[in-house]
């Protein structure tokens, strides 16, 4: 990771719209949103508005889905990620992903968790080290350091959540998409994994897709909220939850549809 | 009543079983082996049990000579490097069509694959002799042999222009496993769930990367029985190869050379042992060897796939 | 360390999309190149079945009329290029053999859906897939020698049908079984509730179900049991004439194709190789034509079945 934290916004999406080229329906609609450094987003809305299609566009998740048709600019540091001559695998380094189930390899736990580092052939003293590292900052460590080796298909739900969490970290990308990473999980589970969400934001700039707007409220400084693929407000989330502009989102958080 | 309830389903239901059983039984009386352990005496009278002679390399039977064991060298001979081709070549087609080529060439090139897997052996064989040996005689095997001779086994006797011999029988091996070898093996990594796949490549992996480090260890017990069914149906292919092998009682002198292996001598020599009771006994205890090899490598294989996929092709 | 962008602003070099690095380029230009060299081993697959086809219809073609497919006496015309003869010949096998696989299949796979425990059927379902993998070569030899010799029948259509229903019983069974065992559990227990026996549910709900695939197996087993030469080439002896009993010589289409090796000398174009080729293509086309209708069935089944034969 680099040192230098760069001026202005991490991510910047402009204008981004996405189209099924099989049903021509608009699945998300001009939407326009800046992640700042150390900035904590919840997303969230009713079911099918296009949070999670929202975020796999954010690292070129998209296009393995070939009839998504992605237009406007998504910007990383200023870099246009839909550039043509900007490789999608140097894109999702930069801005990893965690799914709504965990989805640990079948393989050891450290393995899972190097999985990023032995693509690049890292040494394994580096490997090491990041593991370790990566284990810390998802809050797995203590859990697993005694069996670094037993498979990572043993843990229970949360840690294996948890563990995907560590595996996006150890490639240090300077984004973390999360798609309702606690949706499959327990309240206690749940609570771990928020506790790591409140750590990680002071150095990586989280995006958290949830439909549950408590969690919203815990966890995260700013609220988007998207309805049928538009982006109907942003702001801080004392703000949104308190004081919406909007009727819809009034709607939404005071709990009357989603 | 209650009772006859409960027998009288088994009956139909042991009928596969029963026909195993009969064709081990009438293998086992016809052969050798009833000397031994049979109180009266066996249909043929076979003159001789053949003890471990039987695994010898001669096979002469003017000189009461039965020695197998060239035939299931030459069977080895043949399915091995087969089935390490088919393997590898399904291997690349399974990957290719999983993880690197759009739905509509997959949907397009796939069912070549089926078709290979529908023409009947003996089509195959015919083909081969007919339209591909004259390939091997003139260019293949020529080539090979000048390029290669100095390797052990490539050089020595020049090849025939007929072009029957190892080299096409393996050939013909190759592409008659290959259906099931890269049928087998895309349906085991396209087990492999959805989102798996996609978080591996949200790891900033290749495709390749998430193919060899996520999908393929997650496959291995696909491309085991992949492996395993292969070889059953190469190993155990005779008329397909019985055209195209030039069969031969010895010993293949160098690769272009022609062989035996045990289901193609089996199928051969027949006609030739009628009335000999030796011959007979003797090709049915090969018969038996070739049973067991196979049995024990297709059941292995089956109980390693857990899909639907191996029902499908037809001949498995 | 720095690298610029195309908005002039300098990043850390691992911050840069446009990483051109010898690690990454060799990365992306090995996924890159294995993406267009893998799909060429299709070619494999695809180039002897193109050829094969094209050389089979290409031999066939001038002697395929409708006087060869009927006419039984094949050296009775001046071509010799009949093969009437071996399409009856190749119809009795069928028809007997069928008839036979039939009645086994059918009879064992509704027991085994029916009627055994889920252990029990395990063991019969291997028993199956034993069936099935016994080289073709090695039930020849046992037609050869219980058949042929021991029951006397000599080398005749009976010898030969028989065996040749060996191939065809594992995958009828397969089929009965699977579809009787598909049939959704709340109709049997709806059917057996309101008081039908099991013989009646059988027959009056649960084949009705079943039939279509049951004749999927059907025709599996058809072409399965169309493609084999081996066994019945060691049972039975080639005639000139139609069989006339289950004890006649009998001659068929694969015989034909086996038979146009034998007698390769007299080069392409010779009577017995235009006949192995001609043989070869209604083989062909039949064997196709019956894979094609098992395939579309098939798929229907495919998913609900995972994992019953193992
Ligand atoms: N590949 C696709 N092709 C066509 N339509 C799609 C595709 N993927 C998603 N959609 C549509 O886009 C809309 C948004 O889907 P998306 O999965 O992004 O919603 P979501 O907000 O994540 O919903 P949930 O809360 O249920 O996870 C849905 O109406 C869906 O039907
Ligand atoms: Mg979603």
């Amino acid at each position: 990771m680099s040192g230098a934290a760069p001026e202005g916004p991490v991510l910047s999406v402009d204008h981004l719209s996405v189209v099924s080229r099989d049903s021509k329906k608009k699945i998300l609609n001009d939407i326009s949103l800046d992640f700042p450094p150390r900035s904590l987003t919840a997303v969230v809305g009713p079911s099918g508005c296009g949070k999670t299609t929202f975020v796999r566009t954010l690292n070129r998740m998209t296009e393995l889905t070939h009839s998504l048709r992605v237009s406007g600019a998504v910007r990383y540091l200023g870099q246009d990620i839909y550039q043509s001559n900007v490789n999608p695998v140097l894109v999702r380094r930069r801005i990893g992903m965690v799914f709504q189930r965990p989805t640990v390899f079948p393989m050891s736990v450290f393995e899972n968790a190097a999985f990023g580092l032995r693509i690049l052939h890292e040494s394994d003293a580096e490997i090491d080290r990041a593991v370790t590292e990566a284990l810390v900052r998802a809050g797995l460590w203590d859990e697993v350091k005694t069996d670094l080796n037993g498979s990572a298909l043993a843990l229970s739900g949360g840690q294996q959540q948890r563990l995907c969490i560590a595996r996006a970290l150890a490639v240090k990308p300077r984004v973390l998409l999360l798609d309702e990473p606690t949706s499959a999980l327990d309240p206690a589970a749940t609570q771990r994994i928020e506790q790591t969400m409140l750590r990680l934001k002071e150095d990586v700039v989280l995006v958290l897709v949830t439909h549950n707007v408590s969690q919203a409220a815990r966890v995260s400084d700013r609220v988007a909220f998207l309805h049928s693929g538009r982006l109907v407000e942003v702001g801080s989330t004392a703000d949104m939850l308190e004081r919406p502009k909007d009727p819809l989102t009034e709607q939404f958080i005071t709990g009357r549809f989603g | 009543m209650q009772v006859l309830g409960r027998i009288v389903p088994w009956i139909p239901a042991l009928i596969p079983a029963a026909l195993v059983a009969a064709v081990i039984w009438e293998l086992l009386l016809s052969s050798g082996l009833s000397l031994r352990f049979y109180p009266w005496p066996p249909v043929f009278h076979p003159p001789q049990s053949f003890g471990w002679e039987f695994f010898g390399s001669r096979w002469n039977p003017a000189q009461n000579q039965w020695g197998i064991m060239v035939f299931i060298v030459g069977s080895f001979l043949t399915a091995v490097p087969a089935l390490f081709l088919s393997l590898f070549i399904g291997l690349g087609i399974a990957i290719a069509s999983t993880a690197y080529l759009p739905k509509v060439m997959t949907q397009f090139l796939d069912p070549f694959v089926d078709l290979l897997a529908g023409i009947p052996s003996v089509v195959y064989g015919i083909w081969a002799f007919i339209v591909v040996a004259p390939y091997f005689g003139h260019v293949v095997n020529p080539w090979v042999y000048d390029h290669f001779s100095v390797i052990p086994g490539f050089g020595g006797t020049p090849p025939s222009e007929l072009g029957t011999g190892l080299p096409i029988g393996i050939f013909v091996l190759t592409i008659m496993a290959l259906p099931i070898t890269t049928l087998l093996i895309r349906d085991a990594l396209q087990s492999l769930p959805k989102d798996l796949w996609e978080s591996g490549l949200a790891l900033g992996a290749t495709r390749w990367e998430v193919m060899r480090r996520v999908a393929i260890p997650h496959s291995t017990r696909g491309i085991l029985s992949a492996a395993l069914l292969g070889f059953g149906r190469a190993f155990s292919e005779t008329v397909a190869l019985a055209m195209v092998l030039n069969i031969q009682s010895g010993y293949p002198v160098n690769f272009y050379h022609g062989t035996a292996t045990l289901a193609t001598w089996m199928f051969t020599n027949l006609d030739s042992a009628y009335g000999n009771s030796s011959w007979l006994a003797a090709l049915s205890e090969m018969a038996l060897v070739l049973l067991a090899i196979s049995l024990t490598v297709n059941l292995l294989g089956r109980r390693l796939v857990s899909s639907f996929i191996a029902y499908e092709i037809a001949g498995l | 360390m720095a690298t610029s962008t195309p908005t002039g602003s300098v990043l850390p070099r691992d911050e840069v999309l446009f990483d051109r690095s010898l690690r990454t380029r060799w990365r992306l230009g090995f996924d890159r190149w294995i993406g267009w060299l893998l799909p060429l081993l299709f070619l494999v697959a695809i180039v002897p079945i193109v050829d094969l086809v094209y050389f089979v219809v290409r031999a066939a073609y001038p002697v395929l009329s409708w006087g060869n497919l009927t006419n039984t006496q094949p050296y009775a015309n001046q071509n010799g290029n009949a093969v009437g003869l071996a399409l009856i010949g190749t119809f009795d096998l069928m028809a007997i053999a069928t008839a036979v696989a039939v009645l086994l299949g059918l009879f064992g796979g509704i027991a085994t859906a029916e009627f055994l425990s889920e252990r029990s059927a395990g063991w019969v379902r291997t028993s199956v897939n034993m069936l099935a993998g016994t080289p073709s070569v090695v039930v020849g030899y046992f037609g050869y020698f219980a058949f042929v010799l021991y029951f006397g029948w000599g080398l005749s259509l009976i010898a030969g049908a028989l065996t040749l229903s060996f191939f065809m019983v594992p995958y009828i069974f397969r089929t009965v079984d699977l579809a009787y065992t598909s049939i959704p559990r709340p109709i049997r227990e709806a059917a057996l509730g309101s008081g039908a026996r099991p013989y009646q549910y059988i027959l009056k709900v649960g084949t009705p179900i079943a039939f279509p695939q049951v004749l999927t197996g059907v025709f599996l087993a058809m072409a399965i049991g169309l493609g084999e030469t081996a066994p019945i080439v060691l049972t039975t002896l080639p005639s000139l004439l139609v069989p006339s009993s289950l004890n006649s010589g009998v001659t068929f289409l694969t015989y034909l194709i086996y038979d146009g090796f034998n007698h390769p000398s007299t080069g392409p174009g010779s009577n017995e190789l235009a006949k192995a080729f001609e043989a070869a293509f209604l083989v062909m086309m039949i064997v196709i034509a019956l894979n094609v209708v098992v395939r579309v069935f098939a798929a229907r089944y495919k998913k609900r079945l995972e994992g019953l034969y193992q």
